[in-house]
This record gives C-alpha cells, structure tokens and sequence, in this order.
C-alpha cells in the first residue's frame, strides 16, 4: 500500500516537474522574442558588437562540412532504398527522380538537415551556455545588469534561423545531386529523367522553408534552455548538453509531424 | 595569405580528425582484447543495460511513434492520388524498417546514452576517478568500458526492434486519422508486403550502429580535458562524431546490403 | 545600506536559509562565515538579487528590491560589484575585455575605458596583462582580474564570495592589503564570505556565523574567537570536541 502511495506520488512529483519544465522553456521562448525587440526593436539599445556575425559563422560555415557529409550519405542510401523498393514491385523507375525532388523540397532537404543541426548546433549550443552558467559567468553578466538570454541566445537564435534555412537549401540541393548520382550509378536511371522539377511547386518550397524555419528556432531556444537550467560542475554541463541533443532532435521530429499533417489537412492529397 | 591560412586551417583539422580516429580505433582494439576471455562484471553491466535501455524506452518509443506516422503522412499524396490505400503500408513499413527506424532511433539514442555517457566518463576523468581505478590495479577499460560498449550494443538493438514495433502502430493509428485507412488494411499491407529481410536489415544496421556510439563515446569521455568547459566539448564532439560515424555506415550496410 | 527581514530561501524541499535578518550600514565590512554548506554562498547571492529569496524582504538603501524583474534590478545592480567564488571570468573575453565589461555596457566610450582599465589592473598589480584570455593566468591572477572587474564601475557596495579560496597563504595576505586599500581609498561597504576565518577577520569589522541556515551569532571581528556562544568559538578555533555538528 505505502509502495503504491509512494508511486503514484513519484509520478506526480515527476508530472509535476514535466510541467515546471515546460512552463520555463515557454518563458525562455518569450524571453528571447522580448530580447530580439529590445535588442533590434529600440534605437540605442546596446548590442553584444559582432555576435550575430560570429554565431553565423559557428552556426552555419562551421557545420558546412558535417551537414555535407552526413546529408550527402543520407541521400544517396534514401534514393538507394527507394530504388530497390520501386524495382521490385513496380520495375519503372522513371518517376524516382520527379518524386524525389517533391520530398526533398518539402520534407527530407529541411528536416534531415535539421536534425543533423540538432545534434551538432544543440550541443554546441548547450555545451558553451551551460559551462557559463555553472561557472557563474550567467550570474557574472546579469551583475553588469546584462540580461542573460538578450546577450547570450538572441544572437544564437537568429543566426540559427537563418543559417538552418541557408543550409537546409544546401542539403536539398546535396541530397537531390547525391540521390541522382546513386540511381545513375546502381540503377542506370538516366539523369535527365532523374532531375525533373516538374512535380515541385511554390508551396512545396514554402512548407520546407517553413519547416526549416521552425527547426531553426526550436534548436537553440531548447537547447538554451537545457544549458541555463544546468547546475553543479561538469556532470550539469554534461547533463544539459544531452537534455538539449535530444530535446532538440525530438522538437524537429515532432514539428516535422506537426506541420506535415497541417499541410497534408490544408491542402489535401496534393502536398 | 589567404589562401595559406586557409590551407593550414584544413592541415590541421585533419590532422586533428586524423588523430581522433586513430585514438578511437586503438580503442576499439583495447576494447576487443579485453573481452578476450570475455570476463565481464556483471553488476556494472547490469546497472548499465538498465540505465541506457529501459530509462531510454519513452523517448525511443515517442520518437518511433512520430517517426511512422511520419512515413504515412509523406507516402499520402500518392496512395491518394492513385487510390491505392493497400500501398501506403507498404511504403511506410519498407522505410521504417530498413532506414528511418534504426537511423533515427539510433540518433536519439546517441543523444540520450551516447551523450550522457561521454559526460559520465568525462566526468570521472576530470575528477581523476579513472586514476582512482587505475591505483587500484582495476583497469579501467575492462570494468568501465566494455560493459558499457556490450550494454549499449545490446539495448540498441532492443529498442530498434521495439521501436519498430512501435513506428508501424504509429503508421496505423495514422493512417487511420489522416488518411482514414482502417487498421486492417494497414495491416494487410504490412503482412504482404514486407518480409524478415526488411526487418533484419535494419537489425543489422543498428548492431553496427551500437558499435560505434559506444566506442565513440566512450573515447571522447576517457579523453576529456579541463573541468566542465572540457565536458561539454567532448559531448559536442561525441555526439557529431556519432552522428557522422551512423550515416557512414548506413551508406555502406546498404550497399553491401546486407 | 542593506537590510534583510527574515529572509529564508527554499530549493525544492531542502530549506538553506531561514529568517535570517541582517543590517550592514554603508561603508561597513561584513564577513559571513560558517561550516560548509551553512549557506553562505546563497546568502551572498540573495544580496546581489541572484537567488530569490522564498521568504522575506531584502531592502536596499530603504527600497524594497525584493522580487523585482531581472530588468528593474539592473539599476540596483549597476551600484553592486561581485567577486564570484570561481571567478567567472568570461573565458571568450581577454582581461581588459572582463575588466571593461561593466563599463562597456554601460555605453561609456572606448578609450576611457581602456584608461580606468589600465588604472584598475595597475592597481591590483597586474599591469601589462590586459591582452591575456583567462585561461593563461594563474588562480591568484584570475582572482585580481576579479576584483579589477567587480570594481571599476566605482560600486558602493562590493560583494566577495570567498576571495581567496584555492590560494596559498602569503597570496592571501597580499589579496586581503590589497582589499583594504581598496575599502580604505573607496569607502564602499563589503560583504565578505569566506571559509578561512583567520584571515577574514583581519579584514572585516563584524561577522555572523550561519549555522544551519540560520544568522547563529552576530559580533564584532576582533573578539568571535571569544564568543560567549560555544558554537562559533569551536568553529573559529577549529576544535575538534564541543557543540557543533555536521
């Protein structure tokens, strides 16, 4: 009886925390879209000199060869897969490439190059702020009347949107060249049948840039708040920097869902 | 000079990656001759397939969840468009099983265990727990890593298989409300269409995958240095060199075909 | 100038301060001390408005600072310097760029900062240093680079979490001259926590000791080593055998 008691309490206490948690990231996420205003929106307002620059650099041209690598690889084993599944069964493969091109634009080219960003970006992102915050330089800024989340993740959550829709057309565009090479070199589909645009339409390119759009905020506003929620010594930053690999990665996922079905419900069967 | 900056820039990252995956294969080789007789401690494995597997099973579970109703939601416009409800199973199950299901469970997986263990292992190091060990005569390597490199290969396997289960009941219970396709057509669809091969590919796979979480995390911990800023670095680079080190192999498991 | 009204402060389910009352007149020295994990840390961090309190008011020059936003208390903050425990040096910045900080922030121009800069690193005796990054220097550097930073913006009130914890005794006295002259020339108050009590008192005028979350004692610094309260006079002269526990 007591062991139940002290269950149900466990899982109490546990939803209890759940929510906690939520309700701060919510306020991380309005805490970030106040500091762009009171960073951008006021005249004389002092900016952190050249952190928007520097993060685009150690958000997007630092992790140019990782999403490279991995989006290429990706792409070639994707367009493998689907070759054997489609010459299997249906043996045509002219409309390999037509279909492709559809998915990538409006799904694969953002969301698999977000997760990647997830993985290396969160944790870079959760990693730096959250030895700050055990090391008490957080405490040190907010001392000198410096609002943590202004100076330390509003430049790192817009040059993280940016940088995810620059490198989600960059992944597109590597995925769809790596896919169209593969079904050359195994399958002999032909190039100019592969590479047709024919099936992609504007809202196609709008959803994935939406998506990316939406992966690029998510990233470092969880992954922020993974790191500002850090506490102790090395085992915090490790803690928070797992927290926010995950987090992250589960935000692209679920956003992914999210927005596919509201795509699939607002414009029917021809998404 | 530009351009000499530039090429020196590139020099030295690849020496430096050079050097990481040196360091990570003469781990590997510690690890094999460790496991030669293969003497394990039992406890410390124990503790470890708990802690990385069951406490994984949520986010694998709501991860696989997403990932199959995904897979529907993508395969829509086709099997709309052609009026061939029997084939969005089919499209679903093939991708799951033998692609996103081990890729992305292997991801979060390497998120969570992959991640937190580099952080536990850089942890000890910089609090100089493994010297502790190593002036007890214990090696390190045979009472920490192994167990943790069998225990991660083991639970990857088994959430890839529960995760799959889990991805087609996701691709069921949407393509029952999206694209109101009932359970048993789905069903159908899946029996038909997919066969073991579909699913031990992707098995396959994820025992590849397991390998190389553990052993990458497992060096970027041992190789942790100073303090807490040096722990999240390692975690950072963990989790890249993790994420690199799954799409590489994916790439050859699916050539080889195996 | 400061003033806490029962002040306690609560993480999860685990109370670290309790009704703790406390008036520090301006130009005042203060040490906390007490056993480790008494709370003196977070007491600290109360005054400078980094942890709130669960309970209770904290008064600042007669204005009730308590459970301000984080934006309001930047005003109140600009008047506080703070030594942090581990420095909290920021390690993307060199020492001139720590030092100026405060002062950048506050939009004053470049090259009056780099003068009061070098002013304030000559005067802590690390002149030369100011292109170095944090991670060059020493404990005891990063301590002076510290202090530098937490007073160049001139603070009325200057807050030290353990000033000299990780350093060996001759630097120590040397960091405790350098307190004085510094207390002496600025006659801002002080708040000090620090675990070595022999050298604090040395430098405060008053101490209170915490004790299980609780101001236990409160007395002039020349005489805690004779306090009526059997607690403090074990803990300050390191007995083994009395009252005190944990």
């Amino acid at each position: 009886m007591n062991y139940l008691v002290d269950r149900i309490a466990g899982v109490g206490a546990y939803a209890l925390g759940v929510l906690r948690a939520a309700f701060e990231l919510w306020m991380v996420f309005v805490g970030t879209i106040a500091g762009i205003w009171r960073l951008y929106g006021r005249r004389g307002a002092t900016r952190p000199p050249g952190a928007l620059v520097e993060q685009m650099h150690v958000i997007g041209n630092r992790s140019l060869l990782f999403i490279v690598v991995t989006v290429g690889f990706i792409g070639m084993v994707m367009i493998y897969q689907a070759c054997l599944q489609f010459s299997r069964s249906v043996g045509d493969l002219s409309q390999i490439g037509v279909q492709f091109a559809r998915l990538i634009v409006s799904d694969l080219g953002p969301t698999l190059t977000s997760m990647m960003l997830a993985t290396r970006v969160g944790a870079g992102i959760a990693a730096e702020i959250g030895s700050m915050k055990v090391t008490e330089q957080v405490d040190a800024l907010r001392m000198s009347g410096v609002l943590p989340i202004d100076y330390l993740l509003v430049p790192r959550f817009l040059a993280s949107i940016v940088m995810t829709m620059v490198l989600s057309i960059l992944g597109a565009a590597i995925m769809y060249g790596a896919g169209g090479l593969t079904a050359y070199l195994s399958f002999g589909v032909n190039p100019r049948v592969f590479y047709d645009l024919a099936m992609v339409e504007p809202r196609h390119l709008g959803l994935g840039l939406l998506k990316a759009f939406c992966y690029g905020a998510a990233i470092p506003i969880v992954s922020g708040f993974c790191g500002l929620r850090a506490r102790g010594s090395s085992e915090g930053v490790g803690w928070a920097t797992t927290a926010a690999v995950v987090g992250s990665s589960f935000a692209v996922i679920a956003l992914d869902f999210m927005l596919s079905v509201g795509a699939l419900w607002l414009f029917g069967g021809d998404v | 000079m530009i351009g000499e900056r530039a090429i020196n820039a590139v020099g030295t990252r690849a020496v430096a990656v050079s050097r990481e995956i040196g360091g990570i294969t003469i781990l590997f080789a510690q690890i094999l001759r460790a496991l030669l007789p293969p003497r394990l401690d039992g406890r410390e494995l124990v503790k470890n397939l708990h802690k990385m597997g069951n406490r994984s099973v949520p986010i694998v579970a709501l991860t696989a969840f997403f990932t199959g109703g995904l897979m529907v939601v993508q395969a829509a416009p086709f099997v709309q468009r052609l009026q061939a409800t029997s084939l969005a199973g089919w499209a679903a199950g093939y991708a799951v099983l033998r692609e996103v299901g081990p890729i992305l469970i292997a991801l979060m997986f390497s998120g969570r265990v992959g991640a937190n263990n580099t952080a536990e292992l850089g942890t000890m190091t910089v609090t100089e727990q493994l010297d502790g060990l190593r002036a007890l005569a214990i090696d390190p390597i045979r009472y920490l890593i192994v167990p943790r490199v069998v225990a991660m290969m083991v639970m990857l396997v088994c959430l890839t298989c529960i995760g799959d289960l889990i991805a087609l009941a996701g691709a069921m219970l949407v393509a029952k409300g999206v694209l109101d396709i009932e359970f048993g057509i789905m069903y159908a669809s899946f029996v038909e269409n997919l066969s073991p091969a579909d699913f031990l590919h992707g098995i396959y796979k994820s025992i590849a995958f397991g390998l190389s979480i553990a052993v990458t995390s497992c060096y970027f911990g041992v190789t942790v240095r100073g303090g807490a800023v040096g722990v999240g670095r390692a975690v950072n680079a963990a989790v890249v060199a993790a994420a690199v080190s799954i799409m590489l192999l994916d790439f050859f498991l699916t050539y080889l075909n195996v | 100038m400061i003033e806490l009204q029962d002040v306690g402060v609560r993480f999860a389910s685990r109370q670290v301060l309790d009704g703790v009352r406390l008036d520090v007149a301006r130009g005042a020295r203060l040490g906390i001390i007490g056993p480790a994990a008494s709370g003196k840390s977070v007491l600290i961090k109360v005054i400078a408005g980094l942890v709130a309190p669960s309970s209770g008011r904290l008064i600042i020059d007669g204005t009730d600072v308590t459970g301000l936003t984080e934006e309001r208390l930047a005003p109140v903050r600009a008047r506080i310097g703070m030594l942090f425990q581990n420095y909290a040096l920021y390690d993307f910045l060199t020492v001139e760029g720590n030092v100026g900080f405060p002062l950048v922030r506050r939009g004053e121009p470049a090259d009056q900062v780099a003068q009061r800069v070098r002013d304030r690193l000559r005067a802590v005796g690390l002149a030369g240093s100011e292109h170095k990054l944090p991670s060059q220097l020493s404990g005891g550097m990063k301590k002076r680079v510290g202090i530098a930073r937490a007073t160049i913006a001139a603070p009325e009130l200057v807050l030290y979490d353990e000033p000299t914890a990780g350093l060996d005794p001759v630097t120590t006295s040397k960091m405790y001259d350098l307190l004085r002259a510094d207390h002496e020339q600025s006659g801002a108050t002080a708040i000090a926590v620090s675990s070595d009590v022999a050298a604090l008192i040395g430098f405060v005028d008053t101490v209170i000791f915490l004790y299980q979350g609780r101001a236990h004692y409160q007395g002039p610094a020349a005489t805690v080593a004779d306090a009526p309260d059997p607690v403090v006079r074990q803990f300050v002269r390191g007995a083994l055998d009395g009252p005190l526990v944990g």
